[in-house]
């Protein structure tokens, strides 16, 4: 690469990053203020994510005795920069990875389980019972929703690649083209149970209720976060703002990757900024089905609750989904000889 | 971590302050992994000397403190006391007063279940529940307003009557509260019984055997939702309720069986706004006209409890259970002794029994399902050289027996 | 929605105005302070709050030429928010300890205390000159 390229690909991750940032905080705030008017109140301005922010930032950071300092203050920047950093090998609008060359949706699984590790680092270097116990059941309720996760991406990128696509596992080409688009009527049925399976995902991986025992306001005081303040605890609401945009991002390119501009013919910067608008209308949408929703019409799971749920149910379901998809590819030849 | 540190117990203090807490008070739990071990708890936290008050004052002046009590039983503590004076001074309360203070009793059970409803949902993570349930009980504070003045310290008992009168326009808005509350029922309890998270949450979690509940003295209903047929309107009326027909609602009624679990003690209370608005509607036909008060000169008031001698005790159903005072006059402007056992006290042994064996996040939901109220219970609180000492069984009966002494002169 | 019966409410919820009162603004002024002093120069208007019920017990308002200094009241407050001032003959009532029980306007044999409406009370000084009457 040339320093030419180096530097705009430099560029093209600040821009993203601070995408990541302000669309996540934004994300939050819509999400809040519609789960506020579902319970019949006003709720905080959209805005509210940002106030809150701000003022994290201008807070005193305490460190508690017990606490191994450290790890305590590194957790959070870890968790952030693993946060935005998934975002550049998710296409965003009509933008394609920025680093979409260097990995695939593979290492976006891995990478995603990187801020919970720092949340559990974190959680355990607090030296206190209630972060001890949070941390305990982030682990559980990570590896409890790996297993389905893995399903879902394996089935896409399956497919895709049983419809004769190459690098089905690179997003680019997830997003090129729609898993729905290759199927027949048996893989439809099965590439939707994916997406229910992927959206049932969503809540646990940020943390929200009905699977969010590890911070459980009643029950730990906020668990994992307890001994955060301050700065530290501002980069932890960063991190979960920019992965609530990159779940959202996730859900969009593999299931909706469709853009406005492939339909309609528009200049390339209004189509840049319109399909900007389009993604984050979308990803409006998926979030509001897949967390604000649930979170509101739910009591929060137990633990073993939320295991049984995830490796049990889910797990079924989403083989189901991998199955019909497999019946999908075995019958298509003959469907098609058919017609 | 190593490998025996995690089979050991470690100890979690959840309290004074804690988001699962609503009221302070310190809980030590024992845990293994998730499961709750062993507990204790320490109440205390919250002691406010009501009684010292009470007794540098006259009676008209204590009903109003024992409003402050509970920030919920607005009417209990004061209708309770206001029984224990009328019963040392002679004082017949006329039967209108009778009903009116049984409308406003019942109004306050309304607010006070769906209070907790709302508690409950939200220990439980279901805020859109704690939203609506405490949404629909203003339909109730409204009309306590209403009637009372205030939606909190209603300061309508005064001993030897009522301070306000029940007009008949505010019959037409009670009638519509009723019907409201009626109209509701079947579907707060759908969206609280037929909820597949809340019965995952509640159903068999925080048991509490009958045996247990009638060993421990549990009331209200606590003990209700265990299967024990207790409720001091049925088995000792006062105020109206010998001429109402009130049967404690027990959960086998409802359901066909009893658990005694936090499920059972949901159904116990929503089912009891029902009770209650029936009980009301009973009330406003029934009411007799005449006084609202045995005297209605407070000097002459004053005079009457200023000569009473001999000792009397309040009992009275609040909505957590029974909730008792004892009052001792002796000739002068304030009573020589005052006591108050709230209902939770009660009903707080009864934690430790549910608690043993539950998991971590079951705590807040069992906590929270006895409807405890630890700032009207902490009746004591021992300090010595800046230090808390603990009190023995055998010390607590050494005291009593010195103060039962005295007393007695 | 057997099993989450509450979900077809939260959505129409979702479409129907919010039971909240806005009282005093829709959201929490930056500054309650600034938010006061410009309502007290007519730049914002304060949303109204709840009305209060009738024979409401609110802030206490004392006929001062009435008052025989009978000391009635004083025996009857249950918070010692009423002064007996004996060169004048006449109360001093410190709102900030009064518990709005309204006894003392029931005992009053010359009417001269009522309860006025007045609830927004809440201050900083509790020897400020609006919470003392006289």
């Amino acid at each position: 690469m040339t320093p030419a390229e180096i530097a705009l690909l430099a560029a093209w991750c600040a821009a993203l990053s601070l995408f990541a940032l302000a669309g996540g905080l934004l994300l939050s705030g819509i999400d809040r203020k519609l789960a506020a008017h579902m319970q019949a109140r006003i709720g905080p301005p959209i805005r509210q994510p940002f106030i809150d922010t701000v003022k994290l930032l201008q807070k005193d950071t305490v460190v508690p005795a017990n606490a191994i300092p450290w790890l305590f203050n590194a957790a959070p920047v870890v968790a952030l920069v693993s946060s935005v950093l998934v975002l550049f090998y998710i296409p965003v609008g009509s933008t394609m990875p920025v680093l979409g060359a260097y990995g695939d949706l593979v290492l976006v699984m891995y990478l995603l389980t990187v801020p919970a590790l720092a949340l559990v680092a974190g959680g355990f270097a607090s030296g206190s019972p209630y972060a001890t116990v949070g941390a305990q059941r982030e682990m559980v309720t990570m590896i409890a929703y790996e297993f389905p996760l893995a399903i879902v991406v394996i089935g896409v990128a399956w497919r895709l690649g049983a419809a004769g696509i190459s690098h089905p596992f690179a997003l680019q080409s997830i997003a090129a083209n729609p898993v729905w688009s290759v199927t027949g009527p048996l893989g439809l049925a099965g590439v939707f149970i994916l997406l229910v399976v992927l959206a049932a995902i969503t809540p646990a991986e940020l943390s929200r209720i009905p699977f969010d025992t590890q911070e459980a306001e009643t029950e730990l005081a906020g668990g994992l976060l307890v001994e955060y303040s301050g700065r530290n605890l501002a980069m932890f609401s960063l991190a979960q703002a920019a992965k609530t945009l990159v779940l959202a991002a996730i859900i969009v390119a593999v299931f909706f990757p469709w853009t406005l501009s492939s339909f309609l013919a528009m200049p390339p910067v209004v189509a840049l900024a319109a399909d900007l608008l389009f993604f984050l209308l979308k990803a409006v949408l998926v979030l509001f089905f897949a967390v604000t929703l649930v979170r509101v019409a739910m009591a929060r799971f137990r633990i073993n609750e939320l295991v049984s749920f995830y490796w049990v149910y889910l797990s079924v379901i989403g083989l189901a989904g991998l199955l019909l998809l497999m019946a999908d590819v075995i019958a298509g030849p003959l469907a098609g000889v058919g017609i | 971590m190593s490998g025996e540190s995690k089979k050991a117990p470690y100890r979690v203090p959840i309290g004074p302050n804690h988001p699962a807490l609503k009221e302070p008070v310190m809980f030590t739990f024992e845990l293994e992994g998730e499961v709750v071990r062993d507990v204790d708890f320490a109440p205390g936290q919250a002691h406010r000397g009501i009684e010292w008050m009470g007794m540098r004052r006259n009676p008209v002046q204590i009903v109003h403190l024992t409003d402050r009590i509970c920030g919920i039983c607005g009417v209990v503590h004061s209708l309770s006391f206001s029984l224990a004076v009328e019963q040392i001074a002679g004082i017949e309360v006329p039967e209108r007063a009778d009903y009116i203070r049984t409308i406003v009793h019942e109004f306050e059970r309304i607010q006070s279940h769906l209070l907790w409803a709302g508690v409950a949902a939200h220990e439980l993570g279901f805020d859109s529940l704690l939203h609506l349930t405490w949404r629909v009980r203003e339909e109730a504070m409204d009309v306590i307003e209403n009637l009372t003045g205030n939606r909190v310290n209603y300061g309508i008992v005064q001993v030897g009557g009522v301070r306000r009168d029940i007009v008949p326009e505010q019959h037409a808005i009670i009638e519509k509260c009723l019907a409201t509350y009626e109209g509701l029922l079947d579907t707060l309890l759908s969206f609280f019984l037929d909820d597949r998270t809340i019965r995952m949450r509640c159903r068999d979690v925080g048991v509490l055997s009958r045996k247990d509940a009638l060993e421990l003295c549990t009331v209200g209903p606590t003990a209700r939702a265990s299967g024990v047929n207790v409720d001091l309107r049925q088995d000792y009326p006062y105020a109206a309720y010998g001429d109402l027909d009130v049967k404690a609602v027990l959960p086998d009624r409802y359901l066909g069986e009893t658990h005694g679990d936090v499920y059972d003690r949901i159904v116990v209370r929503l089912l009891e706004v029902g009770q209650s608005c029936q009980i009301i509607r009973q009330c406003l036909s029934e009411m007799p006209a005449g006084p609202i008060t045995a005297e209605e000169k407070l000097v002459k008031l004053l005079a009457t409890c200023k000569k009473a001698t001999g000792e009397g005790i309040g009992r009275v159903e609040a909505p957590r259970g029974e909730c008792l005072h004892y009052v001792r006059m002796e000739g002068k402007d304030s009573p020589a002794s005052w006591k108050v056992k709230a209902s939770s006290y009660s009903n707080l042994m009864s934690w430790i029994p549910m608690l043993r064996g539950s998991q971590i996040a079951d705590i807040p939901i069992i906590v929270a399902s006895i409807d405890p109220c630890l700032s009207c219970t902490d009746r004591v609180a021992i300090v010595r050289d800046s230090r808390r000492s603990i009190l023995s069984k055998d010390d607590l009966h050494r005291l009593s027996v010195e103060k039962t002494r005295r007393l007695q002169g | 929605m057997r099993a989450l019966p509450l979900v077809p409410e939260l959505v129409r919820q979702l479409f129907r105005r919010p039971a909240t009162n806005r009282f005093p603004a829709k959201y929490l002024p930056p500054s309650i302070r600034a938010f006061l002093r410009d309502v007290q120069a007519g730049r914002a208007a304060v949303n109204p709050p709840v009305p209060t019920p009738p024979r409401f017990r609110g802030k206490i308002a004392y006929d001062r030429d009435s008052c025989i200094g009978c000391t009635l009241c004083v025996k009857v407050c249950p918070a010692h928010a009423i002064e007996f001032i004996p060169d004048i003959k006449k109360i001093r009532v410190w709102v900030d300890q009064c518990i709005f029980c309204s006894q003392c306007t029931s005992i009053c044999p010359k009417s001269c205390l009522s309860m006025t409406d007045a609830f927004l009370l809440a201050g900083e000084d509790r020897y400020a000159e609006d919470l003392i009457v006289e």
